[in-house]
């Protein structure tokens, strides 16, 4: 589905990340972990085609990002804050994702009904994107990566400041959409949630790819061995 | 305190704007020189005007009756575009710090603003000229004390008004409503404001008690500057304003992605301070056409074509500078979104076009001044949809400055890089070019026939010139991308 060939990344002399070759296969539920700096958002930036490579390319199903604009219409993705128009209410900016989708504001509508336990619409009416708090933001962008039924899926932190039950919601969902056979890559600093529900564990140290592991019962033993200082 | 100002120093030369952009820096302390010195100038000859308009009236007395003026305009001008400083204390809050001392600072770093500025620098030069040098001591000081408490009461008073009618635009109408009205009472000599202004300032000026007043009513907007901000020095009390319902622009989703594109720019246009204050400024200057408009200037073609090119498109040629950059908070969302880049691009050009066609509705009412206008306006408007705004394009893609849309447009120069100088050569030298083309070959009645059929022809090859802004667009995201990230 999504390959990274040679790719490097280089800001002036500082390496932010250097991957000879890695394959994500169609249906995987990959989690990214590594410290601040060990070059997870790079990568995931890189696949977004956000940023440019020193070297190297990214294909997805085949074709390389950076020429074609085929793959958007079918990767979702929420990195950061600069993915939500501030100035849009968070129905409007949805409904507006949803348009660039061929979906009508019902489709929407109908969306957000059946992930009303994660968005309760009427606690967000009469405020802009730019005045939710961290979580909330965090949300709306989430589900605007979910609005447009990707093949893809790519989130930078996405259970960085939800409260409890939401991150419970989120993990349940990602494994819903990955059940329907979507491939999901998701970064996190919380080594349970990604033991617990991807399939696949790459650990990235300094812009390098030290781990590539399928999940299994040890791996949460391991990561947390990596990680004590 | 001392802290504090270090502090403040280091965030204005820490910006990234002010790091990336020394050049543009120099330039505009050069133009803010020459400005200053403007001022100084106008301060030091305002004796010689006077002597011409009003020949034989007594200067001082002249300028005082205006400095009433001044004061009046001076008031709303601040209140229209005046920034008031309350964020940037933020992460002091839960620091050891007192907050009065932190208040105090606040409200005094205002001192060394803008207005403040020139009000000194227009009244001093012409106090030592004409006051200090000529006049008794104790009628100097007794006039410059009441004149300068003015200028600070005036600054300490914004705050006042701002918080008070800042959310209340119809409260902002009547205030200009009212000075309006003195104004003409004034003028008409019905009821003549400044005359008693005049006298007022005289009598403090001639009396011991005179300097206590004024100096209580500085004391007076001190303290009520400071109790405002007192009440509002916390975190939940950043204004949340009620969200403005743009539902009527709903109607442009029926065009597809670029009715949806467009729709997300007006609603980034009208609710965010810095394009809505460029919106209202743009206003202002529909008023020029009064001044250039005249009997005279209706055989030159210079003049006239300058019009034509600025006047209608006031607001494109503004806000198309800094295209890209309005939406550099969230221009990975544009680019990771099922949008083709020439769709995007398409859309700006076409939000252009359409404001430069409500431009020209907006002049047309001067076409009964002389029916040249809307003929060469119309010229003009070709010619802009066709050539400037993809000019305007071409060099928006070099935009890599993020843009606060939450602060105001006036005196702001964040975004603001050598590229948008550059543009005015291309914008504005095309049409002179074609007119000296024409000058010289002897056709000149066939100049606005030329820059109309330029425009056309533009407009026919419109594909193919986006398309080559697709090429550069895609080639130059990255770094605009890159650019925009650091705030």
């Amino acid at each position: 589905m999504i390959e990274a060939i040679d790719l490097r990344k280089v800001y002036g002399k500082k390496l932010a990340l250097s991957v000879d070759r890695i394959r994500i296969e169609a249906g995987e539920f990959i989690g990214l972990v590594g410290n601040n700096g060990a070059g997870k958002t790079t990568m995931l930036s890189l696949i977004l085609d956000l940023i440019e490579p020193t070297k190297g390319y990214v294909t997805s199903k085949s074709m390389k990002v950076s020429e074609t604009d085929d793959w958007k219409s079918y990767t979702g993705s929420y990195l950061n804050e600069g993915f939500l128009i501030p100035f849009l209410k968070p129905m409007e900016f949805l409904e507006f994702i949803g348009s660039l989708h061929q979906m009508n504001k019902d489709d929407v509508r109908a969306f957000l009904f059946a992930n009303t336990s994660f968005f309760d619409m009427d606690t967000f009416s009469g405020k802009y994107n730019r005045e939710l708090s961290a979580g909330n933001k965090n949300k709306i962008g989430i589900l605007g990566s979910f609005l447009a039924k990707p093949e893809i899926l790519i989130l930078d932190e996405p259970f960085s400041n939800l409260d409890p039950s939401s991150q419970m919601w989120l993990k349940a969902k990602l494994r819903e959409l990955n059940g329907e056979g979507i491939t999901i890559l998701i970064s996190s600093h919380d080594l349970k949630h990604v033991t617990e529900i991807c399939s696949r564990i790459l650990l990235l140290e300094e812009g390098h790819i030290l781990k590539d592991t399928p999940t299994d019962a040890d791996t949460l033993v391991e990561l947390e061995e990596y990680f004590k200082i | 305190m001392l802290e504090l100002l270090v502090h403040q120093w280091k965030e204005k030369i820490r910006s990234p704007f002010w790091q990336k952009n020394m050049v543009l820096n120099i330039v505009l302390g050069i133009m803010g020189l020459y400005l200053a010195l403007n001022v100084v100038f106008l301060s030091l000859l305002t004796d010689r005007i006077l002597a011409q308009v009003y020949p034989g009236r007594d200067t001082i007395e002249a300028v005082t009756g205006w400095l009433f003026y001044y004061f009046s305009a001076d008031l709303i001008i601040r209140f229209l575009f005046q920034q008031l400083p309350t964020l940037s204390i933020l992460p002091y809050l839960t620091l050891p710090i007192k907050k009065n001392r932190l208040l105090h600072y606040l409200i005094l770093k205002t001192i060394p603003g803008f207005f403040n500025l020139v009000a000194v620098l227009l009244i001093l030069p012409f106090f030592v000229k004409n006051i200090a040098l000529t006049q008794p001591v104790a009628f100097s000081i007794g006039w410059i004390i009441p004149v300068l408490s003015l200028v600070a009461v005036n600054n300490f008073l914004n705050f006042t008004l701002k918080k008070h009618f800042s959310q209340k635009p119809f409260i902002t109408v009547l205030l200009l409503a009212g000075v309006g009205l003195l104004v003409y009472l004034d003028v008409a000599g019905i009821f003549s404001i400044s005359a008693y202004f005049t006298a007022a300032v005289y009598h403090l000026a001639t009396h011991a008690y005179g300097v206590l007043l004024p100096l209580a009513l500085v004391a007076l907007s001190y303290y009520l500057a400071h109790a405002y901000l007192k009440r509002n020095a916390y975190m939940e009390d950043t204004p949340t304003k009620a969200t403005r319902n743009s539902a009527a622009l709903d109607f442009l989703g029926r065009y597809g992605d670029l009715g949806h594109l467009i729709g997300v720019e007006l609603k980034l246009i009208l609710r965010n301070k810095r394009p809505r204050s460029l919106l209202y400024v743009c206003g202002f200057f529909f008023l020029y056409g009064f001044m250039f408009y005249k009997k005279e200037n209706l055989d030159d073609y210079l003049i006239l074509s300058f019009m034509g090119l600025l006047l209608p498109s006031v607001f494109s040629l503004n806000y198309g500078q800094y295209m890209f950059s309005w939406e550099s908070s969230y221009f990975d969302r544009i680019l990771v979104s099922d949008i083709t880049p020439y769709t995007y691009l398409r859309s700006k050009h076409v939000l252009l076009s359409m404001s430069g066609i409500i431009g020209y509705l907006i002049v047309l009412p001067y076409a009964i001044i002389s029916y040249k206008i809307a003929f060469i306006n119309a010229a003009f408007l070709l010619f802009n949809i066709g050539v400037t705004y993809m000019i305007q394009l071409f060099f928006s893609t070099f935009n890599t400055a993020y843009i606060d849309l939450g602060k105001s447009q006036f005196m702001n120069y964040q975004g603001t890089g050598l590229t948008h100088f550059l543009v005015i050569i291309p914008t504005t030298g095309l049409p002179f070019l074609i007119y000296y083309l024409h000058k010289l070959t002897g056709a000149l009645e066939f100049y606005f026939y030329s820059i109309a059929l330029i425009g056309i022809v533009g407009i026919i090859f419109n594909r193919t010139l986006l398309q080559m802004m697709v090429r550069l667009f895609v080639k130059r995201k990255y770094r605009m991308a890159l650019g925009f990230r650091q705030k």
